[in-house]
């Protein structure tokens, strides 16, 4: 047996607004798998994709400034949101490389730049520091029967040979993940294609269409549901899932979970704990067909 | 007292601009033994050369040091002036003032006092330098060529034809390589098989060319000119002597089911086969992990029905040893696996392009054995899932090649050419079908090749898309390929029938173990390294050692048919003497000195260190010593510096030379 993980916690704007189930299944699953999370006091938003199209450094320097501060906590930092994830990683990589850019950002955030500490998505944690096998100790509630559309989307992975989860263009790390859990995965077409992002708000049409694409593939694929581990995809998947049939008229009903909800829901965490009442496809028919309720 | 001459060369400004070369010859001038001192602007040219001839005459020079650019550089060339003016030319050495001090430093001061310490070491070292004679070794006027595909062939052929034998060995049991697999070629469309096969006969009938078929390279042991190397002849359990290739074996096998791979898994072969009708040598082998006598003892009917008996299921690998001169690498390329990705690989997958999940997504040269009028479909261009003839088709350029997320950063230089071929075959056979083809920038430089694109897309009706695509899946029995058009800045979508990806050129599998038995280097990507870039192509760095075709790199048919017979010459020059004269840098032992350890025999690399016997006029073994053998010996140094009693001293590189040097600074 490993020692006792334990980790720093970044959680992202969106967990503390609209992908409230996302922070709330996040941290009961962690007390229940029995994994140290400390969230980062006065941790800020990491900019995101707006910062980094207006100024460089100061998207950058919000970044490096979120890992000066997440490095004053013990453990490796965890990161729920794709894009923040992303985003710090991103900014590891260019300050490593540009001593000139580092220089800049050093002076804009007056502390030191860290860049040797261990930036880590979820499914990282899950998949790799914990393990399939242990994961699979934990599990009390096998999600069997319930066929699941992975949904990566564009940041987990990339850009290339930035965040390094797991193969660029076909990923399996979240298939390892559930499978350890006992859920059955589909092989789908669109689990890597761009939702539209926050075009939500600008360009809503686009968003429809490109999300209306990744829900008719997850569909026809055969998936009773879909997981996703960014609050931004789940935003686009779930809120506007209704107004994509009403457009399309078509019939989805497809559930879209969180990473956390579906692990959370195989080691016997009740909905109240998964914040399942916030989902907007409402999940509880799928679930209690399946028996996993 | 010797009388050393110093030239200090400008090297045009390249070392004038940084080092102030009349200080350095000034300076320099005034050291103990040197008789002359002087400078000029380009000590290699036809003048530089004739002032330091006249300069070892007039000033009765006995040493020479030029003080210039790296002794790689022109090390050779001032040597040969130097012996034109009577004096050894182990007699002159060069001071590296360039690449180790002009083109490194920007502050004059400083660069010139260090030039003027690297020429007075060397000063100091010249002073040790020994009168060296040439050494000369035997030439075995036979050569090697690893490979019968195009480039080992040609090779073969060229080298055959000049009247000295040739030992060709080929893994695969026929010659031919990818080139016979090819259905027609750029940029004239005439047939792979009509050119290759004379050519594969020419070999079979040649009386100077013995070919190894179905063979390995064991081991490679010697030296230019002397080389022995073994040649592992793996098991074919028929006998090549008495098989008239009848086939009769191959009607009667019952095992008929196994995926050919000649064929691209396209076709099915039999347990004992040829690789394709026109083999050569056209005797079958037995595929042993799929004929039934071999997994069951059962069967045998191969055996049965050979006329001449020569089916023989006890036959076993054999080694043969074979004296060469001269050694021919032409190990060809290997498609990129499009899926695979080992663990810990530099080289990525295309997981995103399902090839292997979908079954009319194929690389290009599963598209020339559709294409081939030999091939498995007779040259029809049919889908391999239900064979139908696919009415629009894709193809994407670029799969791996200039793809650095990839691994691979190069570019793979036939495949511009060929999907062009591609969608000119296509268009010949599918009257009615529209071909498409994504690509990143056309890459057309060669004879007729642009020629022959434009052809493709002016007469011949492909659409070129430039840009790259993301994604292929099934959507019912079409293939959707989601790619964009920088062009035009907009996403595409094509249902599509069947794509072909253009897949990059990689070195074969098992190139880099090869080059290790060899001694020869190679690039990450395990292509061979030839010695220069571009003044020594085909040659490596290793000598007697050269290279042909696409293991030194990606190169079409007409490049790779010129590097061989390039290579054939380089074999040619060296078998146009009886004996080679190599440097005398090579280790000596003093036998006075020497205890008989043999370290240095375990750390020698060449295997040069002999154990040699000193006896009495009685002829009493006294004791034994270490003798270096001067034709094997690679002048590493590594005895030098294992030998415990300092008995072994390299010429050239002595312990005296290098102590001195370290004195004078």
């Amino acid at each position: 047996m490993k020692e006792k993980l334990n980790y720093s916690y970044y959680p992202g704007c969106s967990l503390h607004a609209s992908a409230g189930e996302y922070d709330l299944s996040t941290r009961e699953l962690f007390k229940k798998l029995k994994i140290g999370l400390t969230e980062v006091p006065d941790w800020f938003c990491c900019g995101a994709t707006p910062a980094h199209n207006v100024d460089e450094l100061l998207s950058l320097s919000l970044c490096a400034k979120n890992l000066e501060l997440a490095d004053k906590v013990e453990g490796d930092l965890a990161v729920a949101c794709a894009a923040c994830f992303s985003r710090l990683k991103t900014t590891q990589n260019v300050l490593s490389e540009s001593e000139v850019k580092r220089k800049q950002v050093e002076k804009a955030i007056d502390a030191p730049v860290i860049l040797d500490s261990h930036v880590k998505h979820l499914l990282e944690i899950l998949a790799r520091d914990l393990g399939p096998e242990r994961l699979a100790q934990s599990v009390n509630k096998p999600l069997s029967g319930l066929k699941v559309a992975c949904y990566y989307g564009c940041l987990l992975t990339r850009p290339t040979d930035v965040p390094n989860l797991d193969c660029v263009e076909a990923p399996t790390i979240m298939e390892d993940v559930l499978k350890a859990v006992g859920a059955e995965t589909v092989a789908w077409t669109h689990r890597m294609e761009c939702c539209g992002a926050n075009f939500t708000l600008s360009r809503p049409g686009v968003v429809i269409q490109l999300t209306n694409a990744i829900l008719d593939s997850a569909k026809a694929a055969g998936a009773d549901c879909v997981m996703v581990a960014c609050p931004l995809c789940h935003g686009n998947l779930d809120i506007r899932q209704k107004e994509i049939e009403g457009v399309y008229s078509v019939n989805y009903n497809l559930p879209v979970f969180y990473l956390t909800q579906l692990v959370g829901l195989a080691v016997g965490l009740g909905p109240d704990k998964l914040g399942l009442a916030a989902m907007m496809v409402n999940p509880l028919p799928l679930l209690k067909e399946k028996g996993l309720l | 007292m010797s009388r050393i001459g110093v030239f200090v060369c400008h090297c045009g400004e390249n070392i004038s601009r940084t080092v102030d070369v009349e200080r350095v010859a000034a300076q320099v001038g005034k050291l103990p033994g040197v008789a002359f001192a002087t400078d000029y602007k380009y000590m290699c040219s036809d003048p530089g050369q004739n002032l330091l001839k006249k300069a070892i005459i007039e000033q009765k020079l006995s040493h020479v040091v030029v003080a210039a650019c790296s002794p790689r550089m022109h090390e050779r060339t001032f040597r040969k002036a130097v012996e034109s003016a009577g004096i050894n030319p182990f007699l002159c050495e060069m001071a590296n003032i360039r690449e180790h001090c002009s083109w490194v430093h920007e502050n004059r001061e400083e660069a010139t006092v260090k030039a003027i310490e690297i020429v007075g070491m060397m000063v100091e070292r010249v002073k040790k330098n020994r009168v060296l004679p040439t050494i000369t070794v035997p030439v075995t006027k036979r050569s090697l060529v690893i490979g019968g595909g195009i480039a080992g062939i040609q090779a073969a052929l060229d080298i055959a034809d000049c009247g000295h034998e040739v030992v060709l060995v080929e893994r695969e049991p026929s010659i031919g390589g990818h080139m016979a697999q090819l259905s027609e070629t750029f940029p004239t469309l005439d047939c792979s098989q009509c050119i290759m096969t004379p050519k594969m006969v020419d070999v079979a009938n040649h009386p100077k060319i013995k070919l190894y078929s179905y063979s390995e390279i064991e081991l490679v042991e010697g030296y230019i000119g002397n080389f022995q190397v073994t040649i592992r002849k793996k098991a074919r359990s028929v006998d090549e002597d008495k098989c008239t290739g009848c086939g009769l074996c191959m009607e009667k096998c019952p095992i008929k089911k196994i995926p050919s791979k000649f064929d691209c898994n396209l076709g099915m072969r039999t347990a004992i086969y040829v690789p394709f009708p026109q083999a050569v040598p056209n005797t079958p082998v037995i595929d042993r992990e799929n004929c039934t006598k071999f997994k069951t003892g059962k069967c045998g009917l191969c055996q049965k029905v050979c006329g001449p008996g020569a089916v023989d299921y006890e036959q076993e690998d054999r080694l043969i040893v074979e004296p060469v001169g001269a050694i021919v690498v032409a190990t060809g390329f290997d498609l990129y696996t499009i899926n695979e990705k080992p663990k810990g690989s530099m080289i990525k997958g295309y997981g995103e392009f399902g090839h292997g999940k979908i079954p009319d997504v194929i690389d290009g040269m599963t598209f020339e054995r559709l294409a081939s009028a030999s091939g498995p479909t007779g040259g029809k261009i049919l889908r391999p899932s239900d064979g139908k003839e696919p009415k629009q088709i894709v193809f994407i350029q670029c799969i791996g090649s200039r793809a650095r997320e990839k691994g691979i950063s190069y570019c793979s230089k036939v495949c511009c050419m060929y999907t062009a071929k591609h969608t000119m075959l296509y268009h010949h056979k599918v009257h009615d079908g529209q071909a498409y083809v994504f690509f990143m920038d056309a890459r057309t430089p060669g004879k007729s090749y642009d020629e022959f694109w434009r052809r493709s897309i002016e007469e011949e009706e492909a659409v070129y898309i430039r840009g790259m695509v993301s994604r292929l899946y099934q959507k019912g029995d079409k293939i959707v390929v989601m790619g964009s058009d920088i062009a035009v800045g907009v996403q595409v979508e094509i249902e599509a029938d069947m794509v072909v990806l253009a897949t990059a050129i990689q070195p074969q599998k098992g190139a880099d173990t090869l080059a290790q038995k060899l001694g020869i280097s190679y690039d990450k990507y395990n292509f061979y390294s030839e010695a220069h870039a571009k003044l020594r192509p085909v040659e490596c760095a290793t000598a007697g050692i050269y290279l042909a075709g696409a293991c030194q790199g990606p190169k079409d048919i007409p490049d790779t048919v010129s590097q061989a017979s390039a290579a054939a010459a380089k074999v040619m020059t060296l078998f146009a003497k009886d004996q080679l004269e190599r440097e005398p840098i090579v280790a000596r032992v003093r036998e006075a000195g020497c205890v008989g350890c043999f370290y240095c025999k375990k750390v020698c690399p060449y295997g040069a260190v002999e154990e040699k016997e000193i006896r009495d006029r009685q002829g009493n073994l006294i004791r034994v010593v270490a003798y270096v053998n001067p034709g094997v010996c690679g002048g590493c140094g590594t005895c030098q510096a294992t030998c415990p009693s300092k008995s072994v001293e390299l010429d050239g590189y002595t312990d005296e030379q290098i102590v001195a040097m370290i004195e004078a600074l």
